[in-house]
């Protein structure tokens, strides 16, 4: 990045400069992880009240504490993915991006490894805060979680960043993005629930087979349209 | 070219007000009254085509998706428009036909089953859409939104489908029973003009709201070719 390119980067070095520009940015302001992180927090406190602790216990952990913790990891990561396009919107700097000699399916893989990146670390939060305030031991199952997690977070990432980017460009905030993000996802959320409701109770991943699989095609495919459509997005 | 669409949004127009009342007689007067449901069940020769146009609608909004973000042409564009605001309508229409169904057939109006969850959700994402597409500072801005936002749609709903199928378990289906008794004769010809009568209803509304997007496109042109020989 410090020395002058005779010729524009590759499409996979574009896309890292751009994830590093996004994560340098935040490690320097932690403004998306603070809000993110903060809101979750927020959000579990709230489903504290909503859920008594005592019917979760008896009910086991695989009935609402999969459900609870997705909703909250969705509604933190649409705040999240809003703020991702917000610093190309202000000055007009998507038309600097958007002028860059690089390929515009480039930026979106850079945005979406930053979200992903951003993702990860407030699960590293959300994770052992569910695990605490709901009576859920995860440290017996901690590697096919991370897997579950892991995998679903891919997909979540990639359509967030690009409805994030159409409601950017429409000038809009969160509203429209749960709006237009959470029914899209739905199969995405369905999995995620399903499978990390079997990791709480025991059962091995080979059992979700069928769902797993449904998540990483989901992966491959929201990835594939979305590199193939951002152009559009981005064009004025 | 335009008179061809005269011709034919005239002929379409005359077969499907010709084939509406065949239709209604056919369902009311000649198909046989089911035993167990009585009249309640005639609502099934509406529901069912309009549920069958609805996701028939979904694959025109794939195409126009698809099209406009291949070609950039407007035209591909007004199907766009047309098949996810003709499809919103036809959408509501099943999730307004089906509980009035369903209640007195189920007891309940609503059930999280594979095929209302998808309705459901395929309304929303339509709304979706036509919200975007309204947020738009320019109409060519509205117009790669809503492909974008279409042609994810449009790839969803199936996996949509298929997840919620898996989620609720091999839920007893209750469309399944018409599997194996089949609807009497008179019942299968009221379902088949009636769904002839449906889809070109949706014919007919998707085109004259493809000529009105083209119109409105037209007038923009010229509104906006007037304000500049002005200043």
């Amino acid at each position: 990045m410090n020395d002058l390119h005779a010729r524009p980067p590759g499409f996979f070095s574009a896309a890292l400069i751009v994830a590093r520009k996004d994560l340098r940015i935040e490690g320097r302001t932690k403004e998306t992880l603070s809000a993110t992180v903060l809101f979750a927090l927020v959000e579990l406190v709230v489903f504290g009240f909503a859920f008594d602790l005592d019917t979760i216990r008896r009910m086991g952990p695989g009935k609402v504490v999969p459900g609870l913790l997705w909703m909250t990891l969705a509604f933190s990561a649409i705040v999240g993915f809003t703020r991702s396009f917000r610093l190309e919107r202000s000055r007009e700097a998507l038309i600097a991006v958007a002028l860059a000699p690089i390929d515009r399916g480039a930026v979106y893989v850079g945005k979406w490894i930053a979200n992903f990146a951003l993702l990860l670390m407030l699960e590293a939060v959300l994770l052992p805060l569910t695990a605490l305030f709901f009576d859920v031991n995860i440290v017996d199952v901690a590697l096919p979680l991370a897997l579950v997690v892991l995998l679903h977070t891919v997909g979540l990432a990639a359509l967030g960043t690009l409805f994030a980017a159409v409601v950017s460009r429409l000038g809009r905030g969160e509203a429209l993005l749960a709006t237009l993000l959470l029914p899209a996802a739905t199969p995405l959320f369905l999995s995620a629930v399903h499978c990390t409701a079997s990791v709480l109770e025991a059962t091995p991943l080979s059992a979700d087979r069928k769902w797993l699989l449904l998540a990483l095609g989901l992966d491959v495919l929201y990835v594939l349209v979305a590199i193939l459509i951002f152009d559009a997005i981005l064009e004025e | 070219m335009r008179r061809g669409y005269d011709v034919f949004m005239a002929v379409l127009f005359a077969a499907t007000v010709a084939l509406m009342p065949v239709a209604l007689y056919l369902i009311f007067v000649n198909a046989p009254e089911e035993k167990v449901m009585g009249a309640v069940q005639k609502i099934f020769y509406f529901h069912v085509p309009i549920a069958a146009v609805t996701f028939l609608s979904v694959f025109v909004l794939l195409a126009g998706a698809t099209g406009y973000l291949w070609t950039r042409r407007a035209g591909w564009d007004h199907l766009s428009i047309a098949s996810a605001e003709v499809g919103l309508v036809f959408c509501t229409l099943v999730l307004i036909t089906g509980p009035i169904w369903a209640k007195p057939a189920w007891g309940v109006w609503w059930t999280w089953e594979a095929k209302l969850t998808t309705t459901l959700i395929l309304w929303l994402l339509l709304a979706g859409i036509l919200l975007s597409r309204a947020y738009a500072s320019a109409p060519e801005q509205g117009a790669r939104v809503a492909a974008v936002l279409g042609v994810v749609a449009a790839l969803d709903v199936p996996i949509v489908y298929k997840a919620v199928d898996w989620w609720r378990g091999n839920h007893p289906i209750v469309f399944g029973a018409g599997k194996t008794n089949p609807l009497a004769p008179g019942m299968l010809s009221a379902l088949l003009v009636s769904m002839l009568v449906f889809v070109l209803l949706y014919a007919l509304l998707l085109a004259a709201r493809m000529r009105l997007a083209a119109l409105e496109d037209r007038l923009a042109a010229l509104e906006d070719a007037a304000w500049r020989s002005q200043s």
